[in-house]
């Protein structure tokens, strides 16, 4: 294959627009629900292939793998310009691959279709805009493109208390990325009087140079946007909430995606730009990680809804993320992104089941559920498999990505690292206590009332299909992440120096 | 010979589990079963076929599961003679007990799903023991307690099983944590995972780190081994089926963790420290729970109680320095252990599903030849002279007795004692079992003759297996010390030797006696406070519930409350109050009178104006 | 200029103020609206004037712009108050309050 021919091509403007494009013929068709969804269906296979194709053909170097620029608003120095490296090759795929899994389990969806997958897709566009774009305009720009069919999906399909979900989402995550609006304006602002150039590029923002204190502040304005996203604790409590009031497709990109962009927007944007702000504050992330860690994991042990259940343990293992970042090394950033990885395909499965099991319960309580080993084998022992991913099984995705942080983050904080430790084992404890409340124990009182209704069926072909992949990127990611971390070892040293390493 | 070979050591369960748990459920039973079986005895065979491999140590690796800036850990397995022989006996009593599932499961729904884990909690446990590296040592380590969990609560509908499970997953879990703790910084020391570097590099280390990171060894290794103060899952987890209680709570995985500790033994040997602590760990679990067997009235439990105590010796003898006495123990505490199990098993089949000692009685006559199998398992269990039992547990006490200061001769003194106890629980649930009349109500059930016929073998060898490690005292040659490559235990006076052996005698005596005449011909016992603290397990899970779970479960409760709701949440809703109240007042401003907007303007534009004037004015 | 631009300001204010008391004060629509027609033709008395006292052309092109929108003004408003009229029976500008907060 000729290297030429694939950077001659605009690539990643097709992968950006395509799904777009899906939109725009789901609205035109949207008097016919069976074809908008075969038609998001085939959209969203057909970016998750382009992505495959891209990931094995382009090689593993350090730095941009593909990149477009184009002039878009001159006059203020805005550039139409994309990249893409490892990193986001890794993100963009993964963003595909849960996108394609949220069609397929939004696939019996009745209330207004053709408006839900459009919105998945103009989701689809925007997250994999917000991890391809290098101007911050236009990053910002997809960045806040992604809350909108949020807040609708939310909004709009979502259960019970869904508009103060649906609010409360919006305006965590608007409030934060005012402040990076902000932050970004003083820097392009700054950058324009020191050079004469005015541009929102990122290579050139990289050089600004800056008093401490500015730097300070600007960092922080950059960092609520993304620790908001993340969410770091503090700033999680949005996230329980949305994920529960939002539809399964919903919650699968909140957890799969959303919350990857604020970890991505960190070691593309805050910590290259601000090297020295980031250095100092690494220590507080570690320790804000490592309550996160805690605090999750402890409330999720008492939550009664599933899915509020796995939306803390999201806060919890992005806790592990963090702490992996903010070890900056090698081993620990690897591991932050490998867990990111896993956690997105372990946690994107999981809801994904929660929603075939709402479908056929019409429950997510805990306290009513159980014994559905008895009724659902197959789709118990998937749900078995994903909930001991999610724990840190060794040999399925997420340890190898949990272990690659510790490791890491041993070297630079060992006591933090050692009481991270200790949250594995309250992972083990929410998780097996899930798992108990779903699967064992003797038929839930759901099931008393009228026992008809108790032999639910089990995975149909379509689910079949859904978990299949899922499942063996389970263990192919736990036993074999050589593939993964690969593409990912140049970009990552690269960041780690131009980071500004003392 | 290939040596990648080995790698079917693994591969067989691994398929055979796989295979079980995806295409199981559409195959006939008997073909489940005898997959399963297939897969472990395929092992066993591979194990033969390879032990020449073992004397040298033989290295070799798969691929690299895990590489990352500086770190590099394999897929790869190092098959040394201490691996060799546990792999041996692992495959061999998994086999033999995988085919006496066969028939204790043949009436059981769900077999795909036993066999399934079964064959992948071997494969698990091979991982363990052949892994050349910590971090794949740390996946069968925890796959073992996966597939325990999965097995504990096999019958899952009741939730009381399922509970066990998990309970005994979470316990060897926190004693994960401190395995994965010692993992971790053995890897920041030294900069890799490899446990044959590790074993070689161990002296450059800080003699000040080494002592913590012994006992951090220590503390994963209580967690998985049940030792004290790790040890209460062990008792709950008899609520799996008897197979799983005689495969993974017996034979194999609960002795993973004197395996780490031996197999690490380079680096725990360096702290006197640890070692005096690892000692002390496994004498005080050996009296414990050799007290709590006393009192103990569901046969598995009584059983389960003296796993816990025997690997206390077990862990008494790596503390005293002596891997060989350590991992004799384990070998033929292994195969009587698995044979009590499983004839356990069978005895609960013959009194018809009646788990309480004291409601059975008589068995004797109901099948003799279980009697006599029973019988050996129980002598060696006690220690009564001549057995294997007794062989590897003197050498325990000789171990301790010879390397021992004062503080080891207190543990030593606690070893025979707790030997004496042990001779007496053996006595008394034998007794209780197979004397007097039966005083259950149940009818037997068939005994399907997979039962009785697997166990001869173990029978066999647990009697015999004090010959491997013969002392040269008794014209043996410490056959399994040579091959380990231990130095042979320090030659002692002949007084001295004789007198340990005769008090060791004299405590085998002095523990059935009294069982003999309390319990030949039992009625009824009487209830006693004492007898309900030991039945209890001294209530260390009441201490626990107290100590750990509840404040636990009130912290979780506290954050998700006042964090969560109040703090948290109540920050952001009074913000977002604060401005809607504000909004408030200034909507009284849009009365939708035109007029009132215009008079706004007319203000402004006066004032406008007023300023202007001003201005020209001054 | 026969009369003095000053002459001309004052008056165009005192236009612009009536015009502006008859908005704010009255209640009918119709008197309302002949009072934004004084305002805005004191505006282009002003226009015509500076037009004049600078001998600039652009200012009577102004007020012609101003004569042709205030009769397409006048015309839609009134078409409004008639629909208004037709709706609550009233011209009473207090009666329709529609957008108060």
């Amino acid at each position: 294959m000729n290297p030429v021919a694939l950077t001659d091509f605009p690539f990643l403007s097709l992968v950006l627009w395509l799904p777009l494009a899906g939109t725009l013929l789901c609205l035109l068709l949207r008097h016919s629900p069976g074809a908008c969804r075969w038609l998001s269906l085939l959209t969203t296979l057909a970016v998750l292939l382009l992505c495959v194709w891209l990931f094995i053909e382009l090689p593993h170097a350090a730095g941009w793998l593909l990149q477009e620029d184009q002039p878009w608003i001159p006059s203020f120095g805005i550039r139409y310009s994309l990249s893409l490296d490892g990193i986001s090759l890794l993100l963009v795929t993964l963003t595909a691959l849960l996108q394609v899994g949220a069609v397929l389990i939004s696939w019996k969806q009745r209330q207004h279709p053709a408006l839900f997958y459009a919105l998945v897709l103009v989701m689809e566009t925007g997250i994999i805009g917000v991890f391809l774009a290098t101007d911050l305009i236009l990053f910002y720009l997809f960045w806040e493109l992604m809350l909108i069919p949020m807040l609708f999906l939310i909004g709009i399909w979502g259960h019970g208390n869904r508009v103060y979900a649906a609010l409360k989402f919006f305006f965590f995550t608007l409030a934060g990325s005012l402040f990076m609006l902000l932050a970004l304006i003083s820097l392009y602002l700054i950058h324009g009087e020191q050079t004469g150039v005015y541009s929102f590029a990122l290579e050139a923002l990289k050089n600004t140079s800056l008093t401490p204190t500015t730097e300070m502040l600007l960092y922080l304005g950059f960092m609520l946007a993304f620790v908001v996203k993340v969410p770091l604790f503090p700033f999680h409590t949005w996230l329980p909430d949305a994920h529960t009031e939002a539809p399964a497709a919903g919650s699968v990109d909140l957890a799969g995606l959303l919350l990857k962009t604020g970890i991505y927007g960190m070691i593309r944007f805050a910590f290259p730009f601000f090297p020295h702000a980031a250095q100092q504050s690494l220590p507080f992330l570690a320790i804000l990680a490592l309550i996160g860690i805690f605090y999750a994991a402890w409330i999720a042990y008492v939550q009664t809804d599933i899915k509020r259940v796995i939306a803390y343990s999201s806060v919890s293992h992005m806790g592990f993320v963090i702490l992996g970042l903010s070890a900056w090394n090698q081993l620990a950033w690897e591991g932050s992104l490998l867990l990111m990885i896993g956690h997105g395909v372990t946690t994107g499965a999981l809801f994904i089941m929660i929603a075939m099991l709402q479908d056929r319960t019409g429950s997510r309580d805990l306290r009513v559920l159980g014994g559905m080993w008895k009724s659902l084998p197959f789709f118990s022992a998937f749900f078995l498999l994903f909930s001991l991913a999610s724990l840190g099984l060794p040999g399925l995705a997420n340890f190898a990505g949990e272990i690659l942080v510790l490791l890491g983050s041993f070297t630079r904080f060992p006591l933090l690292a050692a009481f991270a430790v200790a949250g594995v084992v309250f992972s083990a404890a929410y998780m097996l206590r899930l798992v108990q409340g779903v699967l064992w124990g003797p038929l839930g009182q759901l099931c008393k009332i009228g026992d008809k209704d108790c032999l639910h069926a089990d995975l149909d072909r379509r689910e079949w299909l859904l978990l299949i992949p899922l499942a063996l990127l389970v263990v192919w990611l736990g036993l074999y992440p050589a593939p993964v971390l690969a593409p990912l070892s140049g970009p990552i040293s690269l960041l780690l120096k131009g980071g500004g390493l003392p | 010979m290939d040596s990648r070979l080995l790698f079917l050591l693994i591969l067989l369960p691994l398929t055979g589990g796989v295979f079980n748990a995806c295409f199981g459920c559409r195959l006939p039973r008997a073909l489940v079963a005898l997959l399963a079986i297939g897969a472990i005895v395929g092992s066993f065979g591979v194990t033969l076929l390879c032990w020449p491999l073992a004397a040298e140590g033989t290295q070799v690796t798969l691929f690299t599961w895990l590489a990352s800036a500086g770190l590099k850990a394999d897929i790869g397995l190092f098959f040394d003679p201490l691996a060799a022989t546990m792999t041996l006996m692992v495959t061999g009593v998994a086999s033999l007990i995988h085919i006496y599932a066969a028939g204790y499961m043949e009436h059981e729904e769900d077999q795909a799903r036993f066999f399934a884990l079964l064959n992948l909690f071997v494969c698990a446990m091979l991982c363990i023991i052949l892994a050349d590296n910590l971090l794949l040592l740390f996946l069968g380590w925890e796959g073992v307690g996966v597939c325990s969990y999965g097995l504990i609560g096999f019958w899952y509908a009741k939730s009381e099983n399922a509970l066990a499970g998990r309970k005994a997953f979470i316990v060897t879990r926190i004693g994960d944590l401190f395995f994965t703790i010692a993992l971790l910084w053995l890897f920041s020391l030294l900069g890799t995972v490899n446990i044959a570097e590790i074993n070689q590099r161990a002296t450059e280390l800080d003699p000040v780190l080494l002592t913590p990171l012994v006992l951090l060894l220590l503390g994963g290794a209580c967690g998985k081994s049940a030792q004290f103060p790790l040890m209460t899952w062990l008792p709950d987890a008899m609520a799996g089926p008897t197979p799983v209680s005689a495969l993974i709570h017996a034979a194999t995985m609960v002795t993973a963790g004197v395996y780490l500790l031996c197999r690490l033994f380079p680096l725990v040997s360096l702290s006197a420290t640890g070692m005096a602590v690892i000692a002390a760990v496994g004498a005080l679990t050996a009296l414990y729970a050799a007290s709590c067997a006393v009192a103990q009235r569901e046969i598995k439990r009584v059983l389960a109680y003296s796993t816990m105590s025997q690997i206390g010796y077990m862990f008494l003898a790596v503390g005293v320095g002596s891997v060989a006495a350590a991992i004799d123990h384990l070998l033929v505490h292994a195969f009587f252990k698995a044979l009590l199990f499983m004839g356990a098993g069978a005895l609960i089949h013959l009194a018809g599903g009646e788990n309480d000692i004291y409601k059975m009685g008589g068995l004797k006559q109901k099948s003799p030849l279980l009697f006599w199998l029973f019988l050996i398992g129980i002598l060696c269990l006690a220690g009564a002279p001549l057995s294997g039992g007794f062989f590897s547990m003197a050498a325990i006490v000789f171990a301790a007795f010879t390397r021992g200061d004062g503080f080891l001769a207190c543990l030593w003194g606690i070893g025979v004692f707790t030997a004496g106890l042990t001779s007496f629980y053996s006595f008394r649930l034998l007794y209780l079992v197979f004397f007097g009349s039966y005083r259950g109500k149940k009818t037997a059930h068939r005994l399907s003759p997979l039962l009785i016929w697997t166990l001869p073998p173990l029978a066999l060898f647990g009697l015999f297996g004090g010959l491997f490690n013969l002392p040269h005292f008794y014209g043996g040659h410490e056959l399994l010390g040579a091959w380990l490559g231990s130095t042979p235990a320090k030659e002692l006076p002949l007084v001295t030797e004789l007198g340990l052996l005769v008090l060791m005698s004299l405590f085998f005596v002095a523990g059935w006696l009294p069982a003999h005449l309390l319990y030949r011909n039992f009625e009824v016992e009487a209830e006693s406070s004492w007898r309900r603290f030991l039945l209890q397990g001294w209530r260390f899970d009441a201490l626990y519930e107290w100590l750990v779970l509840r404040p636990y479960r009130f912290t979780a409760r506290f954050c998700f409350i006042a964090g969560d709701k109040g703090l948290i949440d109540g920050v952001v809703e009074g913000l977002g109050r604060t401005l809607l109240h504000w909004g408030g007042y200034m909507r009284q401003l849009a009365t939708g009178q035109l007029s009132f907007y215009l008079q706004g303007f007319a203000w402004g534009l006066l004032l406008m104006v007023g300023w202007l004037l001003l201005k020209a004015v001054v | 200029m026969i009369v003095p631009f000053e002459h001309l300001l004052v008056l165009a204010s005192l236009l612009f103020f009536l015009g502006l008391m008859a908005v704010l004060v009255r209640r009918n629509l119709i008197m309302i609206l002949i009072g934004v027609e004084i305002m805005l033709n004191a505006a282009g008395l002003v226009l015509v004037g500076a037009s004049a006292l600078w001998q600039q052309v652009d200012g009577q092109v102004l007020v012609i712009f101003l004569m042709a929108l205030t009769s397409a003004e006048v015309s839609i408003s009134l078409a409004m108050v008639v629909y208004l009229n037709h709706r609550k029976q009233t011209v009473d500008v207090r009666a329709f309050n529609e957008l108060r907060g």
